[in-house]
């Protein structure tokens, strides 16, 4: 699962969500992805614990 | 590299002779107006297709250099370019999206010193496509030492796509030195 489907799966209001806009950001630089900026106005950024809990 | 530099005290008509190596560059009271001769420039290429997570802005890791006249261009570790000649480059890159995305679209990115910097053009299709192409160009100041750029992209929607290949041609990016500083 990747961190996307993780996040959806945590916020599921996030599937229709432009991610061009960059409040919320995800990259990979070739090395696994990772949250890159989180500001949300309302919904809190997922902890390292929340997203590994997901399977 | 050469070096001609001109002063308001200077002798009009004096013959000036460089080293013969290198490039050549003009200066006005010690500025640089101007680089002749081996102007920086590269181009590079995806070689290998490289699958891309949806949603997720993702450096394309552009491996095959086509030329890269002052090796400035990291096609191994870090797929970046950072000129050592300081000024004002003009940079541009496409990505091509092999997929098929329902509500999808694809946008090639600039990054700046690892930060997103300009936009290309969003491509975009309600349903199905078998290639999505997002062209960024723009133009660049480098401090010549520290400041590199990178091509990104990003492709939202549903399906499994990744960045194209084919030769060199659906993924690159390339840039060339306009005026030095």
């Amino acid at each position: 699962m990747t961190l996307y489907e993780k996040i959806i799966s945590l916020y599921p209001e996030l599937a229709t969500y432009n991610f061009i806009s960059g409040v919320i950001t995800l990259e990979n630089a070739g090395k696994g992805d990772y949250i890159a900026k989180w500001e949300h106005p309302t919904l809190a950024q997922p902890t390292k614990e929340q997203l590994e809990a997901i399977e | 590299m050469a070096l001609i530099n001109t002063t308001t005290t200077g002798v009009l008509g004096t013959t000036v002779y460089g080293d013969g190596q290198g490039s050549l560059a003009v200066q006005k009271d010690g500025v640089t107006q101007g680089i002749y001769g081996n102007i920086p420039a590269f181009s590079v290429y995806l070689g290998t297709l490289q699958n891309v997570t949806t949603n997720t802005f993702t450096k394309v890791l552009l491996n095959i250099e086509e030329f890269d006249t002052n090796n400035n261009y990291d096609n191994a570790t870090n797929y970046r370019f950072t000129p050592t000649v300081a000024g004002y480059y003009q940079i541009n890159g496409n990505i091509t999206l092999n997929a098929t995305l329902i509500n999808g679209n694809s946008l090639a990115v600039i990054y700046k010193n690892g930060s997103r910097y300009k936009d290309g053009n969003l491509q975009s299709a309600s349903s199905g496509g078998a290639l999505f192409y997002s062209v960024v160009s723009t133009l660049v100041y480098f401090n010549g030492t520290t400041d590199y750029v990178e091509l990104w992209g990003l492709v939202n929607g549903t399906g499994s796509p990744s960045f194209g290949v084919n030769t060199g041609t659906q993924s690159y990016l390339n840039g060339y030195l306009v005026k030095a500083t």
